[in-house]
């Protein structure tokens, strides 16, 4: 018996579709599991979807983190309040510096040093915060970029980002993990040439923003992309407890900054960007202009610090001079009591929150009177913004999954907590 | 006349026994009032002035540890004029100690950093040098004295005055140049010497044994009962990495109060030394399952006529190891019960916590014995008497005096012990289990108190609880003793001794690390 198939047929081993019959043709495709993640490029920060899919199209997306096995929560509980800022470091690890300050807030807050901290040290503060959340959303835009194909501006970008870790790590001493910030101060001054290094990295970093909005703003694909995908509306936003960006692409006007001022924000000039769709386009145009608004934040910061301590002058928060420690006795007891026993902490309980590169970060403690927190809690806003990915993914092609959960920008280390 | 009395402290009531001293009423009202001289084990100086307090109606301050309550009395430990007497007590106490914490023993457990840090946390004000005294005075076989850190609270000098009986210490010179000493003609020997080490305030006094290997945030505390002789000294074991580094004493009012002997503290290096880590048959490691196996045919061939078979309880173990093999003997019907312990030391008794009886349970396993109907034999009478049909021997512990050497070696001796000497060294078969420090259970001190141990680190190598060991030993020989917790041994056994009947099982202890303690003081 002749072959009666087709060249193609015995190439490729199958037909095309136009050679099935009607019959073929119009059978039911069957609903397919398919596990995206734990360890997927583009699931940032090890996270799971197990992805119902229906030919290209996601039925369902169910979204399970805790690969990272943090335990920030229950690790505080046996460190000095001093010890958990590392901890909180690797909470957001793209903006620890915010982290720092959310955690020395919260202690400050019970020991009643709530805004009698040295202006320097609350100038210092928000520089390292803005500069945390320039980084911060610098990752974030150029790795959705990537992921969509545009290589060009990620490499831009994150040469941006290295420029102001090099400038963190020149304030802290760690590229990555600062802990910089101390509960009553910072631990140490900013470098003498911190003023004109950090003027220079803006004016570049401006000058990149520029190169890379030509690149995606008006690039077909990257629009088609990012325009009506993963749409949320304000009421779902604020149904599910959305902070930061994603809430302010839907147009929730909240900025914990604006809103609950703390540190010398009321004293600074700038604007909470707003959308008007609550696509993934709109979140990335919020985080543009947030790089934006950070830049004239800093410049009207370098312009206004003042001189002064970086510590507040007061025995139960602030080691004593090395000088002291090792010639008085005193001093002595004291590094020895605040670097043993920690920072002693009255009883209370306080939530202090910050606006986070994310959104409202927040940390809510108990204190016993005692060098470490009885409890503490914190609120990542990574952790509810995941809880809304199953829905925004729903109905969209499994290409669609990746921008939409890059826009989400969740932060493992500040998921798992 | 009532018993009581009712007085005011920082505003609020409080209801005490008449003949309190301040500070003990405010401490009921969970007011701590700092202090350095002030022990309540000891007789009251009121010397430190660090615990003054105003008492409306009284022009001057009183310290608060000396002064009886008293009906109606207003306490104010928090206004200005006290909380300033207590600050400038610190500074005065501070001006000439030196700056010695990163060195010191005692730091992260120290009264003087504690209550410097709680009370005064100010900086220092002197500018002129500091006295020095001597840094390193051996003061006797235990104990080393700083008299730079010493504050001069004299706790120890009435520590020895009042724990030994003995006058051992004393202050020499005057002013800042006042210093402790060893009383003349002295040396700080007496056998409650390390108890000035536990009470002195500051790092003054160190023990030759503990100083410079273990700091005291780094420790763990687990609750149990000195193994050094009858009296059962509560103590606490303080151990870190599988071991422990020091023994100190536990408060109880009806045992040892807040003391207890150099002897015992020490008894924690037996711990670490010539332990029987694996089974062994014949000097040979073995497994478990060939050692028990091997055990088990060994003993199966005497058992046939039980009265061939010996078993020899031990002084030396807890109530729940000696349970175990009393069962096993019962079940067996074995011919003879031995009672081994060590040779009690005469020298010992002093009519305070030493007394001549060096085993911790003697009084446990007479109980245990009595109550399940045994007819035990001390073990060293038997040289007088060897029944000659002995044929076999299992043995809880290592010692067993009064047993002639020649007439061991013809016995299949079976061992069930911590330790590889004595006994355990020319046994047939050995199965080594937990020492005292190791496992859960209870002994008996001489007073008929049964006291609960906890286990405060793992055995070392592949040993076992005692019973668990006796347990499986059982089994394999056709005895089934089904326990899985020395809780449930414990269940047993107080069912059946009936003395103990209204003794309850501690609640389960977990070592407490010494650092999330705070300063002990």
């Amino acid at each position: 018996m002749p072959d009666t198939r087709t060249l193609k047929q015995l190439v490729l081993g199958r037909k095309d579709v136009q050679d099935l019959s009607d019959n073929e043709q119009e059978l039911p495709p069957e609903l397919m599991t398919v596990n995206m993640g734990p360890s997927h490029p583009a699931m940032h920060g090890t996270v799971r979807i197990v992805l119902t899919v229906d030919g290209e199209r996601v039925v369902r997306g169910d979204v399970q983190p805790g690969y990272l096995h943090r335990c920030f929560e229950k690790e505080s509980e046996h460190a000095t309040y001093t010890q958990v800022f590392p901890y909180t470091d690797r909470l957001n690890y793209v903006s620890p510096m915010i982290n720092n300050v959310g955690w020395a807030m919260v202690g400050e807050k019970l020991l009643g040093l709530t805004g009698k901290l040295p202006r320097r040290t609350e100038y210092i503060r928000v520089i390292v915060s803005e500069m945390s959340r320039m980084t911060d959303h610098l990752t974030c835009v150029g790795a959705s970029a990537m992921e969509l194909g545009a290589f060009t501006p990620f490499r831009y970008l994150l040469k941006c980002r290295e420029w102001l870790y090099e400038l963190l790590e020149k304030v802290s001493g760690a590229r990555l993990t600062h802990s910089y910030v101390r509960i009553g101060g910072v631990s140490k001054d900013l470098p003498s040439d911190f003023h004109a290094d950090l003027t220079l990295a803006l004016d570049r970093i401006e000058g990149v923003l520029v190169e890379c909005e030509g690149l995606l703003n008006n690039n077909k694909i990257f629009y088609d992309r990012m325009s009506g995908i993963g749409v949320m509306t304000r009421e779902h936003a604020i149904a599910t407890g959305c902070v930061g960006p994603i809430a302010r692409a839907c147009g929730v006007d909240y900025d914990v900054r604006r809103d609950y001022p703390y540190s010398i924000y009321p004293e600074l000039e700038f604007d909470v960007p707003l959308g008007t769709t609550g696509d993934c386009l709109d979140r990335y145009l919020v985080r543009l202009e947030e790089i934006k608004q950070s830049i004239r934040m800093l410049r009207q910061c370098l312009a206004q610090i003042p001189d002064g301590p970086v510590m507040a002058d007061d025995h139960r928060v602030a080691l004593p001079p090395k000088r002291d420690t090792y010639n008085t006795i005193e001093s002595m007891i004291r590094h020895f009591k605040h670097i043993m026993d920690g920072v002693r902490v009255p009883p209370g309980e306080a939530y202090a929150f910050v606006e986070g590169g994310n959104g409202e970060l927040g940390f809510f403690v108990v204190a016993d009177g005692t060098g470490r927190p009885y409890k503490a809690y914190v609120r990542s806003p990574s952790f509810v913004h995941l809880s809304t990915a199953g829905d925004l993914i729903r109905d969209h092609l499994i290409a669609d999954v990746v921008p939409i959960f890059g826009m989400i920008n969740m932060i493992g280390g500040e998921c798992d907590k | 006349m009532s018993d009581t009395v009712t007085l005011t402290i920082d505003g609020k009531p409080v209801t005490v026994a008449k003949g309190t001293n301040v500070l003990e009423a405010a401490k009921t009202l969970g007011v701590e009032i700092s202090a350095f001289c002030y022990h309540p084990g000891l007789p009251i100086v009121a010397q430190c002035r660090q615990c003054l307090v105003s008492i409306e109606k009284n022009p001057k301050l009183q310290p608060s540890c000396q002064q009886v309550v008293a009906d109606g009395m207003v306490v104010h430990t928090t206004d200005p004029v006290s909380t300033l007497a207590r600050k400038q007590q610190l500074e005065f106490t501070l001006v000439n100690h030196p700056i010695d914490c990163p060195i010191c023993d005692k730091a992260g457990e120290c009264t003087l950093q504690k209550l410097y840090f709680d009370h005064d946390n100010a900086d220092s004000r002197v500018d002129t040098p500091k006295v020095h005294k001597a840094k390193v005075v051996d003061i006797g076989p235990h104990i080393v004295l700083d008299q730079e850190r010493c504050i001069l609270c004299s706790r120890c000098i009435r520590t020895c005055d009042h724990v030994s009986g003995q006058h051992q210490l004393e202050f020499a010179h005057r002013s800042d140049h006042e210093l402790l000493t060893t009383a003349p003609g002295e040396q700080l020997d007496n056998p409650y010497s390390l108890n000035t080490v536990d009470v002195c305030p500051v790092g003054a006094l160190t023990a030759k044994d503990f100083r410079f290997t273990m700091r005291a945030w780094e420790l763990d505390a687990t609750p149990s009962i000195c193994n050094g002789c009858a009296t059962g000294c509560n103590i606490e074991i303080h151990h870190k990495n599988e071991r422990a580094w020091r023994l100190v004493p536990r408060h109880n009012p009806d045992v040892n109060d807040y003391w207890m002997c150099d002897e015992g503290r020490f008894t924690y290096h037996d711990l670490r030394e010539h332990r029987l880590a694996g089974p062994t048959v014949e000097g040979l490691p073995a497994s478990w399952d060939r050692a028990i196996a091997s055990a088990a045919k060994r003993l199966g061939v005497f058992l046939k006529d039980p009265a061939q078979v010996g078993v020899v309880l031990s002084a030396t173990c807890s109530n729940e190891d000696n349970y175990a093999l009393a069962r096993l003997a019962k079940e067996w019907k074995v011919g003879l019960v031995l009672v081994a312990g060590k040779p009690p030391v005469p020298a010992r008794a002093d009519g305070r916590l030493r007394v001549a009886d060096v085993n911790p349970n003697a009084a446990g396993v007479k109980a245990i014995a009595a109550a399940l109907g045994l007819a035990t034999t001390p073990s060293f009478e038997l040289d007088r008497a060897p029944p000659a049909n002995l044929r076999a021997l299992v043995v809880l512990g290592d010692v067993l005096p009064g047993f002639d050497a020649a007439r061991l070696k013809e016995l299949e001796v079976i061992a069930v012990a911590s330790h590889e000497r004595g006994v355990v060294t020319g046994a047939r078969v050995a199965l080594p289990i937990a020492a005292w420090a190791e496992a859960a259970g209870t002994v008996t001190n001489a007073k008929g108190r049964v006291q609960r141990m906890h286990a405060a680190f793992a055995p070392p190598g592949q040993a076992i609880a005692g019973w668990d060991a006796i347990a499986r030993l059982g089994h394999a020989t056709g005895v089934k003793l089904a326990w899985s917790h020395a809780r449930e041994v414990w269940k047993d056994m107080v069912a059946q001794v009936a003395a103990w009947k209204d003794v309850t099982w501690a609640r389960e202890v977990r070592p407490l690390a010494l650092r999330f303690a705070g300063s002990r003081g």
